[in-house]
């Protein structure tokens, strides 16, 4: 039952993970509207936190996760000119993941949960996360070693140095509770988890994806191999040091804090580089985006990197956090990475494998499009009613308004959220339906074809 | 280096390690954060009291996903009546922490001071009975005996020397 096929693989990680980025992005769609009205499906299993915790949980290590580890399994080869080291083994791994999301997914609805953000899979499913990453690694690595291309590109960096990371900062921010000294201590080690999860796998695996596909997209070569190995190890020297300052003016001594602001501020530096090398690798092809869907949303998902990297520094300053910290504000600017940028250059890369996969184009060049319009425009209304929300909020707490007025002052901006939220997940309905017709008119080319080998 | 992707691995291997000493292990050593304050020690519930109960009820229910408990010295927390500002011993024994990240409602670290019995029971049950227009849910599903807990816990939620000993 576990198929050999060449990128039989990716395939299978790809498509069950937009079965999760559908069901995902619903929850957080359920959880914006029982902001607005409590009483929306308030049983004891969907009450709020359950829906709010299984939709972060999902969207990350669901949906990303498993469109990351199809594009590693699609890229590296191609990269490395060989064959995935065993079609088999991936498939058997996206069969045990999907089954331990699934448990995941369950246990958050009984109200299971370790609490850590970003980490809120109980340890026995946390244990069973590991394990399964552990098989996809050993797959990639052996990959690797067996490569017939000596060079290794910069995106197998990213995607070596990424799998090194996911596992070892999972289980630093997932170790039981009682396993750590305080509750100050296990918030550290949480927020380890809760940035370096957004750091060192989903930034590094997306910016891959980038280096992978702009050259692919454009026809042009990547501008400078040079700077982007600066980022890289800009990345892999400064992320590290940023858990700190998600506790800013908090209950840490200001040593630990200025460990977190200095190092967020030296990230420019990374998001610097990937940006020379994206415009200056665009130059030139910038026509190309009007008609290539694909290519926009790596554009796409790269301004919204930089937007969110703007913001990640900013935020990390003392007088700029004590504004926006805890309001509305955090959420949008969560989305932006997770979202924004590598949930759109996932896209791309489900655009760019499948149309590789089958040999065919898209079945509809006009739900590409509706799927682009859709996502960028709910974006951006979501993000903005967020940011607004925040700022309000925030400025309404510093003049002492009482809470509840200030619940009810961002009402408008709320309902706003929640419209963005029905136009994005309306463009991935497009999207998993756009991807289901592409695979069923390649299946029945393939059936004709044999039945007319079978007749000549 | 660019040929050898074990040497990749390792550099990237140490970076990381030398970023976690720094950021989850010296902290360890730090005595500010470790030592229990008299707020951690009146929050060392026994083993299955009614506020370590309550507690549980109060993860397994997601209210950390609305509410934080991490109050800090900046001026909209002093501005909204919060309490004092939270030290890093106070949350000695918060295990698994319940600081929270977002505030769809108010922080809850010092709530014990701010309702009596009645009015939480009231609010769990029909938050929009006693704040009207709020958008916390409702949580009348709960049993008697973990709405009990529940209420216990939300009680205890004061400073030590706001407690009668
Ligand atoms: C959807 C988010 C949400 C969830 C989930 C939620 N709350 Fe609330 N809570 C609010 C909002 C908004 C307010 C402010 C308006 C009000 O008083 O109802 C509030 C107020 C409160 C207050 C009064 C605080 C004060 O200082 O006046 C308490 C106590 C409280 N909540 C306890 C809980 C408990 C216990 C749970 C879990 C069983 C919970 N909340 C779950 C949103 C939420």
């Amino acid at each position: 039952m576990f198929s050999n096929e060449k990128n039989s693989a990716a395939k299978l990680w790809f498509v069950t993970a937009v079965f999760w980025l559908l069901l995902g992005m619903s929850l957080g769609l359920t959880t914006a509207i029982k902001q607005i009205s409590p009483d929306f499906l308030n049983y004891q299993i969907t009450t709020y936190g359950h829906i709010r915790s299984s939709h972060v949980m999902l969207v990350i290590y669901a949906w990303l996760s498993m469109a990351y580890v199809a594009s590693m399994l699609y890229m590296i080869p191609k990269l490395a000119r060989t064959t995935l080291y065993s079609e088999k083994l991936g498939n058997v791994s996206a069969v045990l993941y999907n089954i331990v999301m699934l448990e995941g997914f369950v246990s958050l609805l009984m109200g299971q949960t370790s609490v850590i953000e970003y980490g809120e899979f109980p340890v026995w499913v946390d244990v069973q996360v590991i394990l399964v990453l552990v098989l996809v690694a050993h797959n990639i690595f052996k990959t690797i070693a067996q490569r017939q291309e000596k060079v290794l590109y910069v995106s197998i960096w990213y995607f070596l140095g990424s799998l090194l990371w996911l596992p070892l900062t999972y289980i630093i921010g997932n170790l039981p509770a009682s396993w750590y000294p305080s509750g100050t201590e296990q918030a550290l080690a949480g927020w380890f988890l809760g940035h370096n999860a957004i750091g060192l796998w989903m930034t590094t695996v997306g910016v891959g994806q980038i280096y992978y596909l702009l050259p692919k997209l454009t026809g042009r070569p990547l501008y400078s191999h040079e700077l982007s190995m600066i980022g890289f190890w800009t990345i892999a020297t400064f992320y590290v040091w940023n858990g700190p300052h998600h506790l800013m003016n908090g209950p840490v001594p200001g040593w630990i804090l200025k460990a977190g602001i200095i190092p967020s501020l030296l990230l420019l530096i990374p998001v610097w580089t990937v940006f020379h090398n994206f415009f200056a690798t665009m130059k030139g092809a910038w026509h190309k985006v009007k008609d290539d869907v694909t290519l926009r949303f790596v554009v796409a998902g790269s301004i919204f990197y930089l937007m969110a990297c703007i913001q990640g520094p900013l935020q990390a300053l003392p007088s700029v956090s004590s504004l926006v910290k805890f309001t509305h504000w955090t959420v949008g600017h969560a989305h932006m990475g997770p979202l924004g940028a590598f949930s759109f250059t996932s896209f791309a890369a489900g655009y760019y494998m499948i149309q590789q996969i089958t040999g065919n184009e898209f079945w509809s060049k006009k739900l590409q499009e509706a799927h682009f319009w859709f996502s960028t425009i709910g974006f951006l209304l979501f993000s903005f009613s967020l940011w607004t929300a925040g700022i309000i909020q925030g400025f309404a707490w510093i003049e002492g308004k009482s809470f509840l007025d200030t619940v009810l002052m961002v009402r408008p901006y709320v309902i706003a959220r929640a419209i963005g939220g029905t136009m994005l997940i309306a463009g991935q309905f497009l999207f998993a339906f756009n991807i289901y017709k592409t695979f069923k008119a390649k299946q029945s080319s393939v059936v004709s074809e044999g039945n007319a080998v079978a007749t000549a | 280096m660019e040929k050898k992707p074990s040497l990749v691995l390792l550099v990237a291997f140490t970076l990381f390690i030398v970023g976690v000493i720094g950021t989850v292990i010296l902290p360890y050593f730090d005595g500010e954060i470790n030592e229990p304050t008299a707020n951690a020690e009146a929050r060392n519930y026994k083993v299955d009291s009614a506020e370590a109960r309550g507690r549980e009820v109060y993860i397994q229910n997601g209210c950390q996903t609305c509410h934080t408990q991490f109050v800090r010295s900046v001026q909209a927390d002093i501005n909204q009546n919060l309490g004092p500002a939270t030290a890093g011993g106070d949350y000695k024994y918060d295990l698994p922490h319940l600081m929270g990240s977002n505030r769809t409602g108010p922080d809850l670290m010092w709530v014990g001071t701010r309702w009596n019995e009645s009015w939480q029971r009231q609010h769990l049950i029909d938050p929009q009975s006693t704040s009207p227009g709020s958008i916390m849910p409702s949580f009348a599903y709960l049993s008697e005996q973990e709405m009990k807990d529940l209420i216990a816990y939300l009680m205890s939620l004061k400073p030590a020397d706001a407690k009668p000993k």
